[in-house]
């Protein structure tokens, strides 16, 4: 099965799928774009930092 | 061999020291069950010189070696409801509801190690009996054979540290991975000495595992068995850090056992669960997330008996919000973090108005990982809340094995169990991703992702699907990886 056909499957195995106006998503894709995903980016970074510090915690009670 | 202790109160406990010897610590046992034990339970048969294969690990290893006398045979104390009695000639259990229903009557048991001090070994209790144990529990089932019987408990393992080859932290890593084991047929069985060595490169030897573990031993020891470790931290340097906790969370309500850390108190518990408030009505203004309606976590710490409630501020020895470092040991195919997660599911409100969610400052998220097929088997169950053509498109979308799913309620859905809209997203997702999503649904609309190609066009990529609201208040809330605790 070629990708084309395999795209047009899972549309076309839904019942009543009708287009969306890609303007009605353009405010979230933009949020996306530039905001969410740089600060996602940065807090898995942040996070890992974090992590690298505690790895060295000791636990003894 | 047995021996049948017969309980009218918790008092009648005191007992087991005129049945077990000294240095399995039946003194210090009986006070602790008397403190912690509800009074459904009503009879406590001994069993002397039980071979547990954890203690036996410790035994071979270290106990063995040493110049005075260990014995290699442990106690296991079971426990039962007042329908069970035990006849001590014919060695045989009898139940009012017959034989076959001799599990329905059982609590678990507890493993005494004749070490003298901390002798509370392998223990499998269910949290019904728990007093104060926490509403929901990560919980799997756990065979025991006895007497010829095979028996069932549903609960999460537990044992004291050895103090002097274990500490806190192997005792947690050894709870989570004997869950694992149990709960999960791709992962082994881990003894308690295996653990001691799996922290390390090499083997210490000797005394070396009670000097404390330090936070990168533990994920070592995940790794070992076979996990996928993920390791988060609280970022202390800002004055709240409410993200972390509401990860915390949802890997919790997600059926993953967390390791976690405290590092003002040097310790080390598995979180199993945890207990909503009281629904009630707040008005208070602002979106809030599940973590902002938890009241208490439960945690197994090898210091007091298991499920011990711990309120999520204010609490004697420690609190939730002392936790500072968690571990969750995931399965391999979870990419897309909790962190990720927790950042796009309030910008979801920008497609509110596609797919009608409630207002953005009266919802309450909640944010958690499941399968697939758990999915699929949820709404299943619950077809009649969901109009045929979105059942028809959970289950036609080719869902990889892992997903994120994010409920959106209002106070007043919350209260009851329903939720109004649901987000299904890929938990293979990278963090770049604009769409990390399968699908997103109200009661009224759904918009269907195609993940079947790497560039989304927000123009054929994308689909609408109009619904049949089904005349119901809401979809039930998704709650199936913690078992409901029913208080005996």
């Amino acid at each position: 099965m070629d990708r084309d056909k395999k795209e047009a499957d899972v549309f076309e195995a839904i019942e009543g799928l009708t287009p969306v106006d890609p303007h009605a998503l353009a405010d979230f894709q933009r949020a996306m774009n530039d905001e969410v995903i740089p600060e996602i980016v940065k807090v898995v970074e942040e996070r890992r930092m974090l992590a690298a510090e505690s790895r060295h915690w000791q636990l003894k009670c | 061999m047995y021996a049948w202790i017969p309980l009218s109160a918790s008092a009648d406990l005191a007992q087991l020291e005129a049945h077990v010897s000294p240095e399995y610590g039946p003194v210090r046992v009986a006070k602790k069950l008397a403190g912690g034990m509800s009074n459904a339970v009503k009879g406590v048969l001994v069993e002397r010189n039980y071979v547990d294969k954890d203690y036996r690990s410790t035994y071979y290893h270290f106990y063995a070696k040493k110049g005075q006398h260990y014995r290699a045979d442990c106690v296991r104390l079971h426990f039962f409801d007042e329908t069970v009695t035990f006849d001590e000639n014919a060695l045989k259990l009898t139940c009012r509801d017959g034989p076959d229903y001799l599990s329905d009557h059982y609590f678990g048991y507890m493993v005494l190690r004749p070490t003298g001090i901390a002798t509370i070994g392998r223990s499998v209790v269910s949290p019904d009996v728990r007093s104060g144990a926490s509403r929901y529990i990560i919980t799997a089932k756990h065979k025991v054979h006895l007497l010829g019987y095979k028996l069932m408990v549903q609960g999460f393992p537990s044992m004291d540290q050895h103090i002097d080859i274990s500490v806190c932290a192997h005792a947690a890593c050894w709870s989570i991975l004997r869950h694992y084991s149990e709960r999960y047929n791709v992962y082994r069985e881990f003894l308690t000495h295996d653990i001691t060595l799996m922290a390390h490169q090499f083997d210490p030897g000797g005394l070396i595992p009670s000097k404390g573990l330090e936070v990168s031993h533990a994920e070592r020891v995940f790794q070992e068995a076979g996990t996928f470790p993920v390791h988060v931290t609280r970022d202390t340097k800002r004055a709240s850090d409410p993200s972390f906790y509401r990860q915390l969370s949802a890997y919790v309500e997600s059926g993953f056992p967390l390791f976690a850390a405290m590092h003002k108190h040097g310790h080390a518990v598995a979180v199993v669960g945890f207990e909503w408030r009281t629904p009630a009505n707040s008005a208070l203004p602002g979106m809030r997330y599940a973590w902002d309606e938890v009241q208490a976590l439960a945690v197994v710490d090898d210091n007091h008996l298991p499920y011990l409630p711990v309120p999520v501020r204010g609490g004697t020895p420690y609190s939730g919000e002392d936790i500072d470092a968690f571990i969750v040991a995931l399965p391999e195919k979870v990419f897309y973090p909790a962190d990720a997660v927790d950042r796009l599911a309030p910008t979801l409100f920008k497609l509110g108005s596609v797919v009608g969610l409630p207002p953005q400052d009266e919802t309450i998220i909640r944010y958690f990982i499941t399968t697939g097929s758990a999915l699929r088997n949820f709404v299943r169950e619950r077809e009649s809340e969901l109009d045929p053509k979105l059942l028809a498109t959970i289950m036609t979308l080719p869902f990889a094995q892992f997903v994120w799913v994010v409920e959106f309620a209002t106070e007043a859905q919350w209260a009851v169990g329903q939720v109004a809209a649901r987000a299904v997203i890929d938990a293979t997702a990278s963090l770049r991703e604009v769409m990390p999503l399968w699908l997103m649904h109200s009661s009224t609309q759904a918009l269907v992702f195609n993940r079947l190609t790497v560039s989304l066009d927000l123009q054929t990529g994308i689909r609408g699907l109009q619904l049949s609201d089904m005349g119901h208040g809401g979809f039930t809330r998704m709650e199936k990886n913690l078992r409901p605790t029913q208080t005996k």
